[in-house]
């Protein structure tokens, strides 16, 4: 009962905080022209800046999942488009199975996400945002951030 | 041949032209009349229509002329006489004395701080106040102070309070020659003085103001901290009227500026929507010809000022402002070309849009360098359209908007900045950095 | 080993972009009590001599050995910051920024309290990461002094002979059997009326003839490799495949004008309804004749979009109950939103070659906004004087076109003036088109990895700032590649393209980014993953270890990911860094 009510609490005033991995070709610069043209979007992102998403290992996108974040987002160049020739495919590819582990888990798989954002989409960059923003709301807080609070 | 250039005028595209011929190898006297370098766009808030923060995106270019080893900036200085030809152009340049010791100076502003003296302030477009001895602006490169003699009133307060010893007060004008291969001209712009036009009130209603002087208001760094208030009572304006091509495509003979600007409608737009990010509640129209938005994705940018900020467009040139005497509110007369009936409306504020004009003294450095001028006074190319940045004289080239309006916006001045640099390391041979 | 870190925190205001919405002092206040940071301090400018000068202070006073900028983009701002950190005596990439401008402060507006937090998060992942920090040093390459220019067309050209004359070697390409591009089919140019042999015959009688230019025509690229100062080309050419090392790649393969489907004011339908291209090539021919009228249409295909009820504003009469139902029926026509242009001036300077032919022809041009910039007024007068009709319609309404019982075209548009319908019965209709990429870009522009902006053109740098620049080094764009230009704008960037191109060849050398992988050798099994998956094969197994050869690296960091033992790490972006920038977001206290 008091998990019930803890969870229904966290859930009212829930903000989700969302972790996103961005290229710094492709999808940080797309975050930085909605920046510059000034598209708003919700305060819920974060991102972490890599020269490519194939730099991503997938324990970055598991250990964000398990030290708290609501969301994870990885955010790349589009395919045939990766400033590194195949970065991006080679993460298309390890996505698979980071989903699968999240699924494993007991997790959404939604909260985990791979976009494709080049840099002159700034209108994409805040509309994803905003749309995964209210996707995890809906999902409500990560069962890890629940068991941390209530631990 | 000597491997030396010299750049005249410090704005965009003359830093721009500087930067390339510096790292291309050659030593680069770069010469600006103001005690600054950065030119019109260090006095803008914005540029479209990207709304970059303008001073943000060119002080890193400024910096960088301070700082390449291969770049002499002459600021506060004149070029006052040139003989010879390509290859070898020999230059006097006079130093303007700032009274500050350029060495010794580091910006501290602590004799600014005790000067008792003012002066309106040039690069807010008189609009506010510095004092006799000032830095030109916050970002101003180099970071020396000045005294404006003219408003010093000599009473040595800055000398007693400067840490670094660094006022002279016995300063003189110094004459610099230079041995340079090939000149680049990027003298800039002006802006049209609307008072000229009586009908307009420009400088006779308070509330009436150019758009030069809009975007020192709105500049966080202007006369108002960049908020958007009127000058003759400080309220927040809530509607607010842009007037188009005050002077451009104007053929009347006491006026002659026939060309068109090119960049007015783009600022005019730009600045509209800056004004709505501040006051969403104001209302804006443009008062128009025609709606000259070329460049690159200026016409979304137009779009979206109709669609998401609600801006206006009123296609009519008007006739009149006058003067509401109890509000200074401002009405503006117009007509409906369509149903050939005259209106007017009240506002707020009215901001002009001026033509653009040459820098004023560029008559008399064209005559030094012998280079000639086109009808309005701008630089004239040998072949506007085979060879555009070059000049009747072989070995001086010009770039920006001294060669007229010829686009004008930064990305093409910036463009004419580095054609300039590819020409003279064309005539000048030089195969190999030094 | 790392030294204790002693981090410096500088926050900027950027005037109000950044102070105007986000507590400043409240996050530098933040900032100053974070683990390992020495010393925290705010300005108005940070990127302003006085603010660069106090980060140098700053560092000598405090004995300061990693900085934080919070302010705006490290993809603008991050050489210059780096290159102060140089000054203060500090390893260049003993630095890190947060971005709390682009990232933080324009886009959360009107959420300044949130958008305060969000900066002190993004604040602590910074100073998190810079406790990391290594030093690192940059290698230098060699850049060759060859480059090769991708499409002879006046931008193309200029930009050849620029650098060749400087005594560089240049490869000009041409994918057609002559050099002139989209500028030699045309007729005259606008505003001199020079034909357009006038100018390119000169151009291309000089790339033919310069000894540093080896031109070839019907040639293409057909792959690239490598990396600013050594590209590795292979050309198609008649003859076969050639192969090529470049410092630097100039792209100037142009642009096509549209041409609209079948059906479109009846083009491709009615046989006198011609695109403007087509009339210029009517007019060298002479074949015009003597018409009794010509009615042009602008922006057929570009400055298209959505009808939005705002637009209906600007219009008279809109209250015309035929008029209002017309424009809510008009579907999107097909089409670009963007403004190309050359069509406005191209369109006056074809009417003006019918009227100084055919003074009696009536030439109308319909238009929206007439886009005749710079000193083309005069063009633009001469235009009237000759009693061109310029007609004003509402651009909502497309004009229809019919062909009447007399074998003559209709058109029939909706003047802006009075509101009324207007019908003219015309000869010709010539339909002002917009530049478009050439098909052919995209693959070129997946080859070279340059990207394309939203209008479909290949995209400069920055928009601003570095127009003739890609975010590929030692590649530059020039001409109406990047976007539709007249003549003399396009010979001005080739010109600036060759000037940029040619400090990196005059330069002979450059430094590429520290920015590689390394590999722990005592973890590496030489499993061979690595070699196996890089685009640019920088690693190689030697006795039995991954060997990662720099000079190749371009820093992408797929080896260090896919690396089953996780032998392999990014200088600079290594897994801990990574980390620890989520861990101090997530679990701040941990």
């Amino acid at each position: 009962m008091e998990k019930e009510k803890m969870r229904e609490r966290a859930e009212e005033e829930f903000e989700p905080l969302i972790v996103a991995f961005c290229c710094n070709w492709c999808s940080y610069a797309g975050a930085d022209l909605a920046g510059t043209s000034r598209f708003e979007y919700p305060p819920n992102v974060r991102i972490v800046r890599v020269m490519c998403t194939g730099r991503i290992d997938p324990t970055f996108v598991l250990e964000s999942l398990r030290m708290g974040a609501d969301g994870v987002l990885v955010a790349g160049c589009h395919p045939g488009d990766c400033h590194y020739q195949k970065g991006n495919f080679m993460m298309e590819r390890r996505f698979n199975y980071i989903k699968k582990a999240v699924d494993s888990i007991g997790m959404e798989p939604e909260r985990v996400r791979l976009e494709w954002v080049s840099a002159s989409e700034g209108g994409k960059f805040a509309a994803l945002v905003r749309e995964m923003t209210q996707q995890i709301k809906q999902l409500g807080p990560s069962p890890f951030r629940l068991a941390q609070s209530s631990a | 041949m000597q491997k030396a250039v010299m750049v005249i005028g410090g704005g965009i595209a003359g830093i721009q032209a500087s930067l390339d011929l510096a790292n291309r190898g050659f030593k680069v006297h770069l010469v600006e009349k103001d005690p600054s370098i950065g030119g019109r766009m260090a006095q803008l808030d914005k540029t479209f229509p990207t709304m970059d923060c303008s001073i943000c995106i060119l002080a890193p270019k400024m910096i960088e002329c301070a700082h390449n080893r291969n770049v002499q900036l002459l600021t506060y200085s004149e070029v006052k006489d040139v003989k010879g030809s390509i290859g070898s152009f020999k230059v006097k340049v006079l130093r303007k004395p700032r009274y500050v010791d350029e060495s010794k100076c580091n910006g501290c502003g602590i004799c600014a701080q005790n000067c008792p003296s003012e002066a309106p302030n040039e690069f807010d477009e008189n609009m506010g106040m510095r004092k006799a001895i000032y830095m030109p602006f916050p970002q101003a490169v180099p970071r020396v102070m000045v005294i404006d003699k003219d408003s010093c009133i000599e009473c040595g307060l800055c000398d007693k309070v400067c840490p670094a010893d660094a006022i002279d007060r016995e300063q003189q004008p110094e004459e610099v020659e230079l041995n340079v291969g090939a000149i680049t001209v990027a003298t800039g712009f002006d802006m049209f003085d609307p008072s000229v036009i009586p009908q307009y009130g420009y400088g006779r209603l308070k509330n009436v103001i150019t758009a030069m002087e809009l975007e020192r208001i709105l500049c966080a760094s202007g006369p108002t901290g960049g908020h958007l208030i009127r000058p003759s009572d400080g309220r927040i304006p809530r509607n607010i009227a842009f007037i188009q091509c005050i002077g451009s495509r104007d053929r009347r003979e006491w006026i002659n500026h026939p060309y068109c600007s090119s960049i007015c409608c783009k600022y005019a737009v730009k600045d509209a929507v800056l004004i709505k990010e501040h006051e969403p509640n104001t209302v804006v129209t443009i008062f128009y010809i025609d709606l000259r938005a070329f460049g690159r994705g200026f016409q979304e940018f137009v779009n979206r000022a109709k669609s998401e900020f609600g801006i206006r467009f009123t296609r009519s040139s008007p006739g009149e402002i006058s003067e509401d005497p109890s509000t200074s509110n401002l009405v503006v007369w117009f007509e409906d070309p369509t149903t050939r009936t005259v209106h007017h409306n009240s506002f707020d504020l009215v901001v002009l849009c001026p033509a653009l004009i040459p820098r004023k003294g560029v008559g008399e450095l064209a005559k030094i360098l012998g280079v000639e001028l086109d009808n309005y006074g701008f630089f004239k190319s040998a072949d506007s359209v085979r060879k555009p940045l070059d000049t009747n004289i072989p070995g001086i080239f010009a770039c920006g908007y001294c060669l007229g309006p010829k686009t004008g916006d930064v990305p093409d001045s910036i463009t004419q900045g580095s054609g300039t640099a590819g020409r003279i390391a064309e005539i000048l041979g030089a195969r190999e950095a030094s | 080993m790392i030294e204790e870190p002693r981090i410096g925190v500088f926050i900027c205001h950027c005037g109000v972009n950044i102070g105007g919405v986000i507590n400043v002092p409240e996050v530098t206040e933040y900032a100053s009590k974070l683990p390992r940071v020495t010393y925290a301090e705010h300005s108005l400018y940070t990127c302003s001599e006085a603010g660069l000068a106090a980060i140098r202070k700053a560092v000598a006073e405090h004995s300061l050995n990693r900085v934080v900028v919070a302010s705006c983009t490290p993809r603008t701002h991050e050489p210059l910051f780096r290159e102060t950190v140089k000054e203060a005596g500090l390893n260049p990439y003993l630095f890190e920024m947060a971005n709390i401008r682009d990232q933080c402060s324009w886009v959360h507006m009107h959420e300044p309290g949130k958008a305060t937090e969000k900066a002190k998060d993004l604040v602590r992942m910074a100073v998190a990461k810079a406790a990391l920090l290594e030093p690192q040093t940059e290698p230098e390459v060699e850049v060759k002094d060859a480059s090769l220019v991708i499409g002879a067309g006046v931008a193309g050209m200029t930009a050849a002979l620029s650098m060749a004359n400087q005594g560089f070697k240049v490869y000009l390409i041409e994918r057609e059997k002559e050099p002139g591009g989209i500028v030699r089919r045309l007729y005259k140019l606008y505003p001199t009326l020079a034909r357009s042999s006038e100018v390119v015959g000169p151009l291309a009688k000089a790339v033919k003839s310069h000894r540093n230019i080896e031109l070839m025509t019907s040639t293409t690229l057909k792959e690239a490799s490598g990396y600013v100062g050594n590209f590795n080309v292979i050309l198609a050419t008649p003859n076969g495949d050639k192969e090529a090392n470049v410092g630097t790649i100039i792209v100037a393969c142009g642009a096509l004008n549209y041409r609209p489907p079948q059906g479109l004011y009846q083009y491709k339908v009615l046989d006198k309804v011609v695109t403007q291209e087509e009339l210029d090539g009517i007019l060298r021919r002479d074949d015009l004749g003597k018409p009794e009228r010509i009615v042009m249409i602008q922006c057929v295909g570009a400055r298209k979009g959505e009808i939005r009820p705002s637009a209906l504003e600007a219009f008279p009469r809109s209250d015309t109950a035929e008029l209002l139902r017309k424009i809510l029926k008009a579907r999107k026509e097909e089409g670009w939103p963007y403004c190309s242009r050359i069509c406005c001036m191209n369109a006056i300077k074809n009417a003006i070659l019918v009227k100084e032919n055919s003074p009696k022809t009536d030439v109308v041009i319909l238009y929206g906004d007439l886009r005749v910039y710079k000193e083309y007024e005069d063009f633009y007068k001469r235009a009237r004087d000759l009693e061109v009709r310029f007609v004003r319609h509402i651009e909502e309404v497309p004009p229809e076109i019919a062909q009447t019982p007399e074998g003559k075209i209709n058109v029939a548009a909706y003047d802006a003036l009075s509101g009324l319908e207007v019908n003219f019965k015309t000869d010709w209709v010539v339909l002002s088109t917009p530049l478009r990429p050439r098909r052919g870009e995209v693959l070129l522009a997946r080859m070279l990895k340059v990207p394309i902006g939203t209008d479909g053109f290949l995209m400069e740098a920055h928009l601003k700032l570095r127009p003739v620049d890609t975010n590929v080094d030692g590649v530059f764009i020039s001409g109406t590649v990047s976007g539709p230009k007249d003549v003399s704008e396009s010979i001005i960037s080739g010109e600036a393209a060759a000037a940029r191109a040619s400090i990196l060849m005059a330069n002979r050398k450059v430094r590429t980014d520290a920015i590689t992988a390394l590999v722990d050798e005592d973890l590496c099994i030489g499993c061979g993953l690595c070699e196996e998956i890089c685009p640019y094969g920088a690693p190689k197994i030697e006795a039995g270890k991954s060997k990662i050869r720099e000079i190749l690296c371009r820093g992408c960091g797929s080896c260090a990911a896919e690396c089953l033992r996780r032998a392999i790490t990014m200088r600079h972006f290594g897994d801990h860094q990574i980390l620890e920038q989520v861990k101090a977001l997530l679990v701040p206290t941990g």
